[in-house]
């Protein structure tokens, strides 16, 4: 098993693929999360929804850049009919009634996605532009996650100068910070929940979308995503985005070389850093305290 | 009538009823009794964190899982052990398992302690799921349902169906007298008092934390002796034992029967395994009717089931 | 009289704003140990400090010679230091009697027995009888506590504070929001069962404070401006320039 710098590099880069992608998951999550104390499990349901989405928007158009824009859209208009008649219910109600609402709701939907589109998985290829490989230090290195790479960075960028620099990232970043106050100085808090809100379910629908080439479209595939979030708001601190954003890419890399060192027990990487995190500062990388 | 004289006679005629099911129900439905038997235990062993100590505990489907995988790895490597000590220690398993999780996860609260519970359940699916030499992954292990043995009568088969409903009649009430005594107990109360005001509590000089830790753990205990029934069962474990749908299930149970009382998930472990059984006879997407079910009574008779009745009382 | 607390040098930043800085206070066994001072003076920091809520950024908390700084609240509270809430902080959905009854668990150290059924528990029942004749809330033991009315809230507060039978206890303005009548009533409970022990008491009305108090602490931006005995405390120059002369205190609500 060679261990040299080049194979060091190529798996680095897929483990960076996975965590980017998963900060686009998760960063929705955390937002929400920060912002109004809501743990929104259903959004993972976001993602699989995008990449089902996006799965028949492309069978039937044979556009994948088609899907790339119209699935995301879809699934955020989605996201505030299911905010609108199922969340608002349970924000005065507490945590205990939001997650019990918000885990059924997943499930739900994963039942409802096998009841559209069969329990059968579907594959995706990415599209002709990007598919074949590169050399890349000597290996062959697929084009299509040099895409997922760049494209993530320049939403990224697009992220924080958003949050930085307009008016109203600085009253999102606000919120997460002091809800009541933010809304005490007259903004409308209720309004910019429901756009964030519906951004989070955005971005992980365009992860869904960009992810649907890379893995097998099915019911479950949800689940390790859900999984991998929970770890990453764990470790990241609950309402962090740049936490999250360190925390996926921790996971990532966990993932990438725990599954070349030791493949079966890769998971152990996972959960012996969440438990370290719990052990040492409970309330993850740069989280507040609760 | 008092209430408590109407609780008298129900839990008086339901105790008949149970006794004598095997005389008037077909072998079938005697199945479909035992599977609800063992979810009433599992659902009220989630209901003692979060109906009572008020900790909502979404990886309680590991602890029926150790419990199920212990007693199948027991079964097939040391067959002889008698039948009541091998329940006892897959149990004693779940129990322990309790006590480590809780270890980690109870300083946290509400939501992230749900999260981390879950966490943890996902961590013991995936090594059960891998770990192939001693689990099998999800082949699963089949087992075969040892001799009962009874000092006055000899051997008895679990083979009979009968026998097998006797035998687990007799734990879960054993198991459901437990929660029951524990809540009427100094412990039972501790752990009230901490869902009711954890800062008093704390001023009173109650460690909230040695307090979670033990209820959570006797929850698991329950949870784990539930496991190993199924699979005494089921002659059969695998990693649908220890999944997020196992989780699920029992949240789903717990929350349309009823948190609020103590006979709740009963209720609900009842209705939702009939329930189920019902519609998947001809829709092979039940879970969708289920869920919806579930999503309304969150949000629109939060109380379960069992609060319909307060519903009919007068205004309070 | 041997010394029941001492505070060495506690300090208490929360971010960057320091709320106590230097408090140096040694209370004897068996004073009524009034803290008095304007509302952001300090006050609640202290009690909290003391009762382990918060812990001191800086210096030392001494109970009985043993040093208890940063110890957890419970661990606290099994020292015998027992405290009240200047907002009622019950268990609303238990009875007045089953809220005793918590505290008669944690005091016999039975809160992890798992072998005896409560409703036949002689020892404790007797204890949570015991305790609720003391404050004569005998007649609404079987209230729901949310159901009280104020004063009788209040009156729950301290039997809570007291049935630990703690050494010293401390109440945070236990007559807020009393009446005349009400408070009269309490300040003479206060007297009744704090004899022989340590009383520590913030407190705002001028007219309990003087009844009671032995020594008094005024507590002002975090320092303490003066320490004594009542009539010292009172003729005390800066005190009377820091409030007392400025009427901010309700010598009686009506």
């Amino acid at each position: 098993m060679g261990t040299s710098i080049e194979i060091i590099i190529i798996q680095a880069m897929h483990g960076f693929v996975y965590g980017l992608l998963l900060f686009m998951v998760a960063s929705g999550l955390t937002l929400v999360l920060g912002m109004m104390g809501v743990l929104n499990i259903a959004h993972i349901a976001f993602y699989m929804l995008g990449a089902y989405i996006a799965y028949s928007i492309t069978t039937y158009t044979g556009s994948f850049w088609l899907s790339l824009v119209a699935s995301p859209i879809i699934v955020g208009a989605l996201s505030i009919i299911i905010e609108r008649i199922f969340l608002k219910k349970t924000y005065k109600a507490g945590h205990a009634l939001q997650i019990l609402l918000t885990f059924g709701l997943y499930f739900i939907f994963a039942e409802l996605v096998r009841l559209i589109w069969g329990t059968s998985p579907f594959r995706l290829a990415p599209p002709e532009l990007l598919s074949g490989g590169i050399t890349l230090l000597g290996k062959t290195f697929p084009i299509y996650r040099l895409f997922i790479i760049g494209f993530s960075v320049v939403i990224f960028i697009a992220m924080i100068l958003i949050l930085m620099r307009t008016r109203i990232g600085i009253i999102i970043r606000a919120a997460v910070y002091d809800t009541d106050m933010v809304e005490a100085l007259g903004n409308n808090i209720p309004l910019y929940f429901i756009g964030v809100f519906a951004a989070g379910a955005f971005l992980a629908a365009v992860a869904g979308v960009v992810a649907a080439p890379l893995l097998t479209i099915f019911s479950g595939m949800g689940d390790q995503v859900l999984l991998d979030c929970f770890v990453v708001i764990i470790v990241g601190g609950f309402g962090s985005l740049l936490g999250a954003f360190i925390a996926s890419l921790m996971l990532g890399q966990l993932q990438s070389f725990g599954i070349m060192w030791i493949p079966e027990l890769a998971i152990v990487f996972q959960f012996l850093l969440m438990a370290l995190v719990l052990i040492i500062r409970p309330t993850g990388l740069m989280g507040e305290e609760i | 009538m008092s209430r408590t004289r109407i609780h008298q006679i129900a839990g008086i005629i339901i105790s008949a009823l149970l006794l004598l099911a095997p005389f008037y129900l077909p072998e079938i439905r005697v199945h479909l009794l035992i599977e609800i038997l063992i979810f009433a235990l599992f659902a009220l062993s989630f209901n003692l964190l979060y109906g009572y100590a008020g900790l909502l505990c979404f990886g309680i489907g590991a602890f029926f899982g150790i419990g199920a995988y212990v007693y199948a790895l027991l079964l097939t490597h040391l067959p002889q052990m008698p039948l009541l000590l091998g329940l006892l220690i897959s149990a004693f398993g779940a129990w322990l398992a309790g006590i480590a999780i809780g270890f980690l996860s109870v300083r946290l609260r509400g939501a992230y302690f749900a999260l981390i519970t879950f966490a943890f359940q996902m961590f013991l699916y995936a090594v059960a799921l891998k770990w192939r030499s001693v689990t099998n992954g999800d082949d699963g292990i089949g087992v075969t349902r040892p001799e009962f043995y009874l000092p006055l009568f000899g051997k008895i088969s679990l083979m009979n169906i009968i026998n097998l409903y006797y035998l687990i009649l007799g734990v879960v009430a054993l198991g459901v007298l437990l929660a029951y005594l524990f809540l009427k107990t100094p412990l039972g109360n501790s752990a009230v008092c901490m869902r009711e005001n954890e800062t008093r509590s704390s001023f009173l000089g109650y460690d909230s934390f040695l307090t979670k830790v033990t209820i959570f753990s006797l929850s698991g205990f329950l949870a784990g002796l539930a496991g190993s029934l199924f699979v005494l069962f089921n002659e059969f474990v695998a990693t649908n034992c220890i999944d997020m749908n196992m989780s699920f299930a029992v949240v789903l149970m717990a929350i349309i029967g009823g948190t609020g009382q103590f006979f709740g998930p009963v209720i609900g472990a009842a209705f939702y395994t009939a329930f189920q059984n019902w519609l998947s006879s001809f829709t092979q997407h039940w879970w969708l009717f289920v869920g919806a079910l579930y999503v309304a009574t969150v949000l629109y008779l939060p109380g379960g089931l069992v609060s319909i009745a307060n519903l009919f009382k007068r205004g309070d | 009289m041997g010394c029941a607390l001492k505070l060495e040098n506690i300090h208490k930043d929360f971010s960057g704003l320091q709320v106590l800085k230097g408090i140096h206070l040694e209370i004897k066994e068996g004073e009524r140990h009034a803290i008095i001072g304007p509302n952001g003076a300090g006050k609640s920091t202290l009690f909290n400090i003391i009762t382990g809520l918060y812990k001191p950024s800086k210096g030392r908390l001494l109970f009985r010679e043993k040093d208890i700084t940063g110890w957890p609240i419970h661990k606290i509270s099994r020292m015998k230091i027992s405290r009240s809430f200047q907002i009622t902080n019950l268990y609303p959905r238990m009875t007045v009697f089953e809220n005793v009854r918590n505290a008669v668990i944690s005091k016999l150290n039975r809160r992890f027995d798992w072998l005896h059924l409560l409703d036949n528990d002689q020892e404790i029942n007797e204890e949570t009888e015991r305790i609720l004749s003391l404050l004569s809330l005998e007649g609404v033991r079987n209230f729901l506590a949310a159901e009280l009315s104020y004063g009788a809230q209040r009156e729950l507060e301290i039997a809570l504070t007291l049935a630990r039978d703690p050494i010293l206890i401390m109440l945070d303005e236990p007559t807020a929001g009393l009446n005349t009548e009400e408070t009269r009533k309490v300040v003479e409970i206060i007297r009744r069962v704090t004899e022989r022990k340590t009383l520590v008491i913030v407190e705002h009305d001028m007219e309990v404070v003087f009844s009671l108090a032995s020594r008094i602490t005024v507590l002002n931006y975090g320092r303490i401006l003066a320490t004594g005995a009542p009539d010292e405390v009172r003729e005390n120059e800066e005190v009377k320039n820091a409030y007392l002369g400025k009427k901010q205190y309700v010598t009686r609500s009506q």
